[in-house]
């Protein structure tokens, strides 16, 4: 391998006889003037001095290659490959033509790839291209996970790509960018894994209820147990909102969750609620300020001058009160208020609280919170405030000298779908907190990890403090220009984002000052819904059909003038099956046509049987 | 200048109408076919593709070579210059390339000479460092067939000792010796069928009569008479160029030109100009271009002393 053709100090060319290059592969100039420069390859490009695609223009057939081969001649011989490698740092003058060109020795290049040891940092995946390097690692790098490729998981034989948690600190704050299917779910979820195994405290937002850790994939050896190491909480069920603790600002965004306030509405609420309300207290008074608003001040005055019982007449004279209290409130928004109210009360939001997660946090576990996008939103601006609330309370309280305060941990917010949280244009409930956080949470050691496959709508204050960006697949021009715009990728990775592999990703983070190609590592768990959604309905199927038929055969042959005797005996037997003569004949139809049963036809009608 | 514009146009308008005429007046596909089979000066016969299997079966004992040669002289006026002639033998089986080179220039040599000889004598150079090439390639490659870029004959002509041993060496050694001839420019159709022809092409040469008279993958093999004593000769259409090629091969391994025109109709490109790719492959690398020569010149010669060299006319602006 050696320099050819024209120098600049930023850019050089290297051929080869005998070697391929592959795009990101690392390569040692040996500069007689300057001594070593580090360069990686940007384009490789291979070609036959004797078989371009025309000699002298005739266009060469492939069936005339193969004849020469089958004559011994092999093409790749008078093949020359030729890469364009940037210099990874400037030199001071144009690099000398004819240079030696090597590959590197690990120690050479240690510094570029590994910027932490396997124990200390996210192991992510693989660097890509960096096999011959990596044969000279230490040994404590090597093999350390597995990756997918080709269709095969295989260990890793690259260079470790490892994210330094420590740099945190300084460069907060993690964006995982990609299409659909380009394996930024993976990605999140070997984060999350990594987190568990270095029991950083986490908090992971699921709106596709995928983030369970339980199954392991199949087919690899040592895989650690998360079992114990998350925990998954659903809104309503596990964990909710306390009301006490709810200010006007929470109300208003959990009630607007359900469907958007009107002014009205939104200013009722503002008068309405009161400080040190509990649920209780609070829908009480909007269902008695409703039946008065109803009813009307005359006919609540003409009631209290009859006579009833005092616990009634407490009831209208507080009617009256809350009449005089609040004048100018019209019905219609009183309603809609508690509709609402209800609405959120019936998901079992209120029932619950979050200690459950504060705890999972405080033994270091990752937090798992599962609910439909609507709920998860505005509960993850309750839960999120108050998480980062008592971190900050913490915190700030050990700066004051002030060390009596609860203990609550750093901890780290992973989303999918983050463009929904902090959106670009338009106001979210949890935009606020996210925005916040963004912007400081790095102070009380609280980090984000937001992934989105578009990243043109993510706000723009919140990606431009996600310090290390993690980017696969993607198609979209604008998300491109963004990604440009916001990262050192550079213009030859921004025209091959549209082409990656699913799993291959690049990472730009200040830590590495350089854009780095990586393979995202075979997670060790799987997602609960990888069965293909059509795969799924032939299974269901088949067991529906499978249970039909066994259940059939005990009243086999069956007559069609008999169904309903058949099916009243199904029924009692299998209520589920909600058998009627109409489906009952569907199935028996699909069955013979399938060749499970068959049909005749008899003087009583058409007979089934095996 | 309008009127020798004028004048410039209607003597070339004459010309073209003399080129048509000639065109016009060549006998038609199948009427020449039938001609040529009537006067018994050859046979047509198609020929296939090799299989794989034959292929590989001809690397099994060897391989095939070919051999090509190139001159080129710098462009100064007699005798200033410099010719720079290179021949090379390659293998499909064997990674070794023969080469063989040699530099001229007539105001060294020995004997004085002029321009025309001058000219004999570099053609007699190349042939024989075609035939050093070719004679090398049989005892160290010993191949199963070399091909060789243009016409047996030549050598046989131009070299004519070295031709004698290449011969014998390939017949001792059972390797094929096949010539393949890009622009033929014998006339034995037309002096076979003389009068039977129009008088515009009675004088025509070979390819301007098989143009477009083969199809693709057929021969015309020509019967053995006086013309080229000791050689068989084949004309065959091995590609959709409709011009033929020549190929040419000798009268002791007759029984094996189905073989060697099966194999050069196995190694053309079906779309190509007709030449075996290999051949192409070793032209281009023996060729010898001018930027080439002209480096030689500047490094060897010096930036001064090759102005020497160079000829006023290479100076005139376009």
């Amino acid at each position: 391998m050696q320099v050819v053709g024209l120098t600049t100090p930023q850019e050089v060319f290297v051929a080869s006889r005998e070697r391929k290059f592959r795009i990101n592969e690392i390569l040692v100039i040996e500069d007689p003037h300057q001594g070593s420069l580090i360069g990686e390859v940007v384009e490789a490009n291979s070609y036959n001095r004797f078989i371009p695609l025309s000699i002298n223009h005739d266009f060469v057939d492939a069936r005339v290659i193969e004849s020469l081969e089958r004559l011994g001649y092999s093409i790749s011989e008078d093949e020359i490959n030729i890469a364009r490698v940037k210099l990874r740092n400037e030199a001071s003058f144009p690099v000398t033509t004819g240079a030696k060109v090597h590959l590197p020795e690990f120690s050479e290049v240690k510094d570029l790839l590994v910027r932490s040891t396997p124990q200390e940092g996210l192991a992510l995946g693989e660097i890509k291209n960096t096999e011959e390097t990596a044969a000279t690692m230490d040994e404590n790098l090597k093999g350390l996970f597995y990756v997918y490729t080709r269709g095969e998981k295989k260990r890793t034989k690259n260079v470790p790509f490892l994210l330094d948690l420590r740099s945190f600190q300084q460069y907060p704050h993690i964006g995982i960018f990609g299409g659909s299917g380009s394996g930024k779910s993976y990605g999140l979820r070997v984060i999350m894994e990594e987190l568990m195994l270095k029991e950083i405290p986490a908090i992971i937002l699921d709106p596709h209820y995928e983030m369970d850790f339980s199954t392991k994939e199949e087919g690899l050896e040592g895989t650690p147990d998360f079992n114990g190491a998350f925990k998954k909480f659903q809104i309503g069920e596990d964990i909710g909102v306390e009301f006490l603790a709810l200010g006007k600002r929470d109300l208003l965004d959990l009630l607007s969750a359900v469907k958007p306030l009107t002014e009205a509405m939104s200013s009722a609420v503002e008068i309405l609620h009161r400080r040190g309300d509990t649920l209780l207290s609070f829908s009480s008074r909007l269902e008695l300020l409703a039946e008065a608003l109803e009813l009307g001040r005359i006919r609540i005055e003409k009631i209290l001058q009859q006579d009833m019982e005092p616990q009634e007449r407490e009831k209208y004279k507080k009617m009256k009160e809350l009449l005089e209290e609040y004048p100018n409130i019209p019905l219609v928004s009183v309603q809609g208020i508690s509709w609402r109210l209800r609405r959120l009360q019936a998901s079992g939001l209120f029932n619950h609280n979050i200690k459950p997660v504060k705890e999972a946090l405080l033994q270091g576990k990752l937090a798992v919170i599962q609910g439909p996008i609507w709920l998860l939103q505005v509960f993850s601006t309750y839960l999120l405030a108050n998480l980062y609330r008592a971190r900050r309370d913490y915190k700030d309280g050990e700066l004051k000298g002030n060390a009596k305060g609860e203990y609550f941990p750093p901890f780290v917010i992973a989303t999918d779908e983050a463009h929904n949280f902090a959106p670009k244009g338009y106001d979210a409930p949890s935009k606020g907190i996210i925005t916040e956080i963004a912007q400081e949470g790095r102070k009380y050691g609280v980090f984000l990890v937001l992934a989105t496959q578009r990243p043109t709508l993510l706000d723009e204050t919140v990606t431009a403090q996600l310090n290390t960006k993690i980017i696969f697949r993607t198609v979209r021009g604008h998300d491109i220009a963004t990604i440009t715009e916001e990262t050192d990728i550079g213009a030859e990775e921004a025209k091959r984002l549209p082409y990656l592999p699913s799993g291959d990703a690049f990472v730009s983070s200040p830590l590495f000052g350089r854009t780095v190609a990586i393979r995202v590592r075979l997670p060790y768990t799987k997602s609960p819904h990888t069965l293909n959604p059509f795969d799924e309905i032939k299974h269901y199927r088949q067991k529906a059909e499978e249970k039909l038929l066994d259940l059939l055969e005990a009243h086999l042959p069956i007559y069609e003038v008999n169904l309903l005797k058949v099916i009243q005996a199904l029924n009692a037997e299998a209520p589920d099956l909600k058998l009627e003569v109409r489906t009952l004949k569907e199935s028996l139809e699909s069955l013979v046509k399938r060749g499970k049963l068959q049909k005749t036809d008899t003087p009583f009608g058409a007979m089934y049987h095996q | 200048m309008e009127v020798l514009n004028e004048n410039l146009k209607r003597e070339f308008a004459v010309a073209a109408s003399v080129l048509r005429k000639r065109l016009e007046q060549r006998p038609d596909r199948k009427s020449l076919r039938d001609l040529i089979e009537k006067s018994g000066l050859g046979r047509f016969k198609k020929s296939r593709r090799m299989t794989n299997r034959e292929l590989e079966s001809l690397f099994a004992k060897g391989g095939i070579v070919g051999v090509d040669g190139s001159t080129n002289s710098t462009a100064g006026p007699f005798p200033y210059i410099i010719t720079v002639q290179q021949s090379l033998a390659k293998s499909t089986a064997i990674r070794e390339e023969i080469y063989y080179t040699r530099v001229l220039c007539p105001l060294f040599m020995q004997e004085d000479m002029d321009e025309a000889e001058y000219l004999e004598l570099t053609k007699s150079s190349l042939a024989s460092l075609e035939a050093m090439a070719a004679l090398e390639a049989v005892e160290k490659l010993k191949p199963a067939v070399i091909l060789l870029d243009g016409s047996l004959v030549r050598l046989k002509i131009e070299a004519k000792n070295l031709w004698e041993d290449l011969k014998e060496a390939a017949i001792n050694k059972g390797i094929l010796l096949a010539g393949v001839v890009e622009g033929i420019s014998t006339k034995v159709v037309s002096a076979t069928l003389k009068e039977s022809l129009p008088e515009a092409v009675r004088e025509a040469c070979d390819w301007e009569l098989l143009f477009g008279t083969l199809d693709i993958g057929e021969g015309l093999e020509v019967v053995p008479t006086s013309f080229k004593e000791g050689f068989r000769t084949v004309f065959m259409r091995t590609s959709i160029d409709p011009k033929p090629i020549g190929i040419d091969l000798l009268e002791e391994q007759y029984e094996h030109l189905e073989q060697v025109e099966s194999l050069i109709f196995t190694l053309t490109p079906q779309d190509g100009r007709g030449i075996p790719l290999w051949l192409d492959l070793v032209d281009k690398k023996v060729k010898i271009s001018d930027a080439l020569l002209e480096g030689l010149l500047k490094a060897y010669l010096g930036e001064d002393f090759s102005e020497f060299l160079t000829p006023k006319r290479a100076k005139r602006s376009p």
